[in-house]
């Protein structure tokens, strides 16, 4: 299987307090990987890097195959195959269905495969009906389930999730792991930060194991069990 | 008293019988007025958000500025657009002294800092996350900037509302740059303070009234978008 991103060397410090030191570390295609480490290890400033929102201060990231530059342009396209859903997402205000499609309606797509496309989302996370409320109405877990909705209406190439279970009900996490765990089927690589072992094992994932900012760990939770 | 009750009666009545110098004044005013903030939003708004989402050098110099500017006297503005609009001066050619363009040029400098101040406040005050879950959704610049500004549409709105309300009651530019002619250029407060130095004390109450309420829809309308 080819590699979906190569780290060399990859160094993130912000200010002088360095906060990513990855010597090396490839992720495949059509894979499901958690992300795990202790508060301040560096999971999220990898996710960003990961998406493309912040370049390293100093090493390669290559993605599929190609070295990623940093020019505008480029990014643009990149950061088409790849979206992030941060922890706490951010929903526009407006309603879920504008929130849906917004990332549609960047790529130019509308009319009817536009609407199919959010719809089909919304129902997946078990949201059908909602698409004429307001974000702003909606309770924490249900704006959790809009920005995945959000983010799997684009059917990126791979999907940056932020702890995204931190915040919400049970009923929430057992449906978003469900979706969670079929993306890769659909053609999805999935990197997820997670605090929670049980996730790693639930989702049958590689684990990587963040410390200080480096890759400590690197292994598939079936048969290493929780790291 | 029996004199402000009996100018308050014939400032009813005047308003009433919509008496056409009252009228004409209230009709000046909204005119210039709105021009005056049409032309400040169009290129307030872009230049605030621009220097809110952007850092260069010297930005605390410029936000400085900007705040320093809304402090404008009013007749100072006039004084300054005055030099150029007049007859020696670098648009004297164009005799647009002593006309509603006059005076919509001078009130939309007023109101240009007032509008790029709170533009840029409103940006400045929006959820850090709404750029960053914009690109990582595939939008390019301008429709992140987009989304931005309709997230914030409120405090933009609250904007162009507070730079209206300055402009609707300011004296200076319309004196200087209107020349309060009648049926042309008088505003209703240039109407105010002519009518009652010549002693029609009821006939600038009438437009005092019309004005106060300008000031108190204008306020509610504030208050109502500012706690949106």
């Amino acid at each position: 299987m080819s590699a979906l991103y190569q780290l060399k060397d990859i160094g993130r410090r912000y200010g002088t307090r360095p906060v990513l030191d990855i010597d090396s570390l490839q992720l495949q295609a059509g894979r499901l990987y958690t992300l795990t480490g202790a508060n301040g290890s560096g999971k999220t400033t990898l996710l960003q890097i990961l998406a493309f929102l912040q370049p390293p201060n100093s090493g390669n990231l290559i993605f599929r195959g190609l070295p990623v530059t940093w020019s505008r342009g480029v990014l643009r396209q990149l950061r088409r195959e790849v979206t992030l859903l941060h922890q706490s997402p951010y929903l526009f205000a407006t309603s879920v269905y504008a929130n849906v499609t917004f990332g549609l309606r960047s790529r130019g797509i509308r009319g009817e495969k536009l609407r199919r496309a959010a719809m089909a989302a919304l129902e997946t996370c078990g949201l059908s009906g909602f698409e004429g409320r307001s974000a702003r109405e909606l309770s924490g877990g249900e704006a959790q389930r809009v920005a995945m909705a959000r983010a799997l209406a684009l059917q990126p190439a791979v999907l940056l999730l932020d702890e995204p279970l931190a915040n919400v009900d049970s009923e929430t996490s057992s449906l978003l792991l469900q979706v969670i765990r079929s993306l890769p089927k659909a053609g999805t690589s999935v990197i997820m930060t997670t605090h929670d072992p049980r996730h790693q094992s639930d989702l049958n994932s590689i684990t990587i194991h963040l410390e200080n900012g480096c890759v400590v760990s690197n292994a598939t939770s079936s048969h290493s069990g929780i790291l | 008293m029996e004199f402000l009750f009996e100018s308050l009666r014939t400032a009813l009545t005047l308003i009433l019988a919509l008496d056409f110098d009252v009228v004409d004044a209230v009709g000046t005013s909204l005119k210039v007025s709105i021009w005056s903030v049409i032309l400040a939003a169009t290129v307030g708004i872009p230049f605030g958000v621009a220097v809110a989402v952007n850092e260069f050098r010297g930005k605390r110099i410029l936000i400085t500025l900007i705040n320093t500017l809304m402090a404008l006297p009013t007749v100072v503005v006039g004084l300054v657009v005055y030099g150029f609009l007049s007859r020696q001066g670098p648009l004297g050619e164009l005799s647009l002294l002593f006309s509603p363009a006059a005076m919509i040029i001078g009130q939309t400098v007023l109101a240009l800092p007032i509008v790029v101040h709170y533009s840029l406040g409103a940006v400045r005050g929006a959820d850090a996350r709404i750029l960053p879950t914009a690109r990582t959704l595939g939008a390019g610049p301008l429709r992140c900037l987009i989304r931005l500004v309709l997230d914030v549409r409120f405090g933009i709105v609250a904007a162009v509302i507070a730079a209206f309300g300055r402009v609707v009651a300011e004296v200076g530019v319309a004196m200087m740059l209107g020349g309060n002619i009648r049926g042309y250029t008088r505003s209703m407060t240039t109407a105010i303070a002519l009518e009652t130095s010549k002693g029609e004390f009821a006939f600038g109450l009438a437009l005092g009234i019309f004005l106060m309420a300008v000031a108190l829809f204008i306020n509610i309308l504030f208050n109502v978008m500012q706690e949106r």
